[in-house]
């Protein structure tokens, strides 16, 4: 196994062989993929396995927010729909998982990394979920603005992140469907509903917008992850590209879209809109935001009491 | 063993894939007639785990007649680097049967008749 | 699809019946919606995931007998599930205790497993179509339950000390409501008299008593010796369901004209 990279900060190619990383950057530029057995250079290892691990990351903090509307789903079907929706995010944060592993971390590792409050995961899993008409919001514009980047990162360099993101991006269209499908009952609805809804809207606007990033300055960072495409489109086209397929639908039923400075410029074909505050992305990134103590204590919690199931599979599993 | 293209025994076959030794890869077989196909990992203390696992994480939408796990550490892979390997060089249409068809002016006639696709 | 309740002539043996479905479809909505709670809080995530399967079949279970009480009255499956007070759920106490760790969960599915699917077999063989034909298909899936419960059973109890006085515990405090499973009333009678059902309850406890001690026992596990915990057949709950079924119908009673 090639070097273990460390938490801190992105190690230096020093130790590797320049021929090699040459001939590496080489292959990616030429459109080829890399696959797990493959050799790296340790900051490609180490940059993938961060991206991946806190995509996993999302995936299972992800739940939190709409499970709490699991045991209140107000019909059968929407009860079964929801709980499959959220099994589903496990099951991503699952395959996410095994190719953050595959770069050289065990799962175990990264998971008691997560619940102790030392990793990171997307900003919009630290807001509360507040009503029912939140569930519909997530799983719509969240949901969809997650398929924006997931959607890009199909073509990335790293072969198994790449085959993975094919299959989640497959089940989260499912997921936006779904959700349509609770949109509209609750804007066609009654006078409360669809004011439930536009107030979930307006909530959660500020940070899905601030979820795409900043607008992209010329780093060395960005330009690397360019370079390696681990990064294949900017956070503002990403962004944009997101305002372009969604705020359609805000306006097909009805609702207001939650800035009152969005409005699309003909002669740029882009939208402008209201700078988010990016220093709010920064803190609750990391783990500051609204519900971020809440949620990992939550994890942490569980995290404890199965410890001991923990224990005796690994018994278990030594025994045989 | 290091993946370094530096190894001289890289060039060789048997390497097995690197994977925690609680790591199950699993095999769907989608209806009876179709062969086992890899569709992903499940992690699990021991086989029967694995497959009650596996279920679930992986035939909730597909359909799914069985499943196999086995061990991904158990497996043994040819090198990456080694794709050229499988490139062939020179040609190989001796294997194929275009380039007899125009020879065999029995094969539109009783030999086929006699080996339809359906005996198969 | 047509009702089962349609197809019996006699009012008493309808009722009964009905009763008898109503109990199934809570049992089935209770246990599930329990099983759903462990949504993103599994011990690891693929039982997460296998755990959520599990719910949702339950739920869609509980939506078969439901619809199958609703075609009789005209109502929906909705009004029945989210629209009752307390007192008129007819499911077993066992099955409304929060989960109290996963070695409750899993003793719990497997002692409750054991029970259903020796009520599905009792309503397949009752030929009353198309609860029968339903039921057949229903058995598929609680085969699965079985065997995940069984197989995490096993591990529990079976490879550390702690876990083996973890699940005994578990097993202490579950087992005298899990024969509150089998407490009858009236409508068994009815059910058994008219030959509609094949078992009366005491037989069926005596079946199923037999079956969960040969997964019990190979575990090291012992039943306590303890007096049934009843009362959910008759509509007498505890604080656990008063609570949950405030959760569980709280966006349902937000707005009564609405359609969700």
């Amino acid at each position: 196994m090639d070097t273990v990279p460390s938490r801190s900060a992105s190690p230096a190619s020093n130790g590797d062989d320049p021929e090699l990383v040459a001939r590496f950057a080489e292959r990616i530029a030429r459109g080829d993929q890399i696959e797990a057995g493959e050799w790296m250079p340790a900051e490609y290892r180490f940059e993938a396995q961060r991206l991946i691990q806190m995509h996993a990351n999302s995936e299972i903090m992800g739940a939190l927010p709409e499970r709490e509307w699991i045991p209140r789903a107000p019909t059968l079907a929407r009860k079964m729909a929801l709980t499959a929706k959220v099994q589903d995010e496990v099951g991503h944060a699952m395959l996410l998982y095994r190719v953050a592993e595959t770069l050289g971390r065990p799962r175990e590792e990264m998971f008691a990394e997560l619940v102790e409050g030392r990793a990171r995961f997307h900003n919009v899993f630290h807001y509360p979920a507040e009503t029912w008409a939140d569930v519909a919001i997530i799983q719509v514009f969240v949901d969809g603005a997650a398929m924006q980047t997931q959607g890009a990162l199909r073509s990335c360099s790293y072969a198994p992140y790449s085959r993975v993101l094919k299959r989640i991006c497959y089940e989260e269209d499912f997921h936006i469907q779904l959700g349509l499908d609770v949109f509209r009952s609750l804007a066609e609805g009654t006078p409360r509903q669809r004011a439930m809804l536009q107030d979930a809207l307006n909530r959660w606007w500020v940070p899905i917008l601030q979820f795409f990033g900043m607008p992209d300055r010329v780093s060395p960072h960005t330009e690397k992850m360019l370079a390696w495409r681990l990064k294949v489109k900017s956070n503002e086209e990403l962004r944009q590209q997101f305002l372009r397929r969604f705020v359609p639908i805000i306006l097909e039923y009805g609702l207001e879209v939650p800035d009152p400075h969005l409005r699309w410029v003909e002669e740029e074909q882009r939208y402008v809109y209201t700078e988010p505050d990016w220093e709010e992305l920064r803190r609750v990134g990391r783990n500051g935001g609204p519900k971020s103590a809440e949620r990992l204590a939550l994890r942490q919690a569980y995290y404890r009491q199965h410890a001991w199931v923990r224990e005796a599979l690994t018994r278990w599993r030594a025994a045989a | 063993m290091s993946a370094s293209g530096r190894d001289p025994a890289a060039h060789r076959w048997g390497r097995r894939l690197e994977a925690p030794p609680d790591v199950w890869a699993v095999f769907l077989q989608a209806r009876r007639r179709d062969p086992h196909v890899y569709v992903g990992d499940v992690h699990a203390p021991d086989p029967e785990m694995a497959l009650v696992l596996a279920k679930e994480s992986y035939a909730r939408r597909d359909p799914c007649v069985n499943l196999w796990v086995v061990r991904a550490d158990h497996i043994y892979t040819t090198p990456p680097e080694a794709t050229d390997v499988f490139e062939p060089a020179t040609d190989k249409s001796y294997r194929f049967g275009g380039s007899y068809r125009q020879l065999q002016k029995v094969y539109r006639s009783s030999w086929r008749l006699s080996h339809r696709e359906e005996d198969l | 699809m047509a009702g089962v309740l349609g197809t019996i002539a006699d009012p008493a043996l309808r009722r009964a019946f009905r009763e008898w479905l109503l109990r199934t479809a809570d049992d089935e909505l209770v246990i599930g919606h329990r099983h759903s709670e462990w949504t993103g809080f599994g011990p690891d995530i693929e039982s997460d995931v296998a755990m959520s399967s599990i719910a949702q079949e339950e739920i869609g279970h509980a939506r078969v007998f439901y619809e199958q009480v609703a075609a009789d009255e005209g109502g929906d499956i909705d009004g029945l599930a989210f629209g009752r007070p307390a007192e008129d759920f007819r499911h077993a106490v066992l099955l409304e205790r929060e989960n109290d760790g996963w070695e409750f969960a899993i003793v719990r599915l497997v002692l409750y497993e054991s029970f259903e699917a020796l009520r599905l077999r009792l309503l397949e063989a009752s030929g009353q179509e198309p609860v029968a034909g339903l039921a057949r298909a229903l058995l598929r899936e609680e085969r699965y339950h079985a065997l995940f419960g069984e197989t995490w059973l096993s591990r529990l109890a079976q490879a550390t000390e702690e876990g083996r006085r973890r699940v005994q515990a578990a097993l202490d405090r579950a087992w005298p409501e899990a024969l509150g499973l089998f407490e009858g009333t009236e409508a068994d009678d009815l059910l058994l008299a008219s030959g509609l059902l094949a078992q009366p309850p005491t037989s069926q406890q005596a079946e199923w008593e037999g079956a969960v001690r040969a997964v019990l026992a190979p575990c090291g596990l012992v039943p306590p010796e303890e007096a049934p915990k009843t009362g959910g057949r008759r509509g007498r709950h505890t604080a656990d369901f008063e609570r949950m079924l405030d959760q569980m119908t709280e966006v349902w009673r937000s707005d009564p004209e609405a359609r969700w």
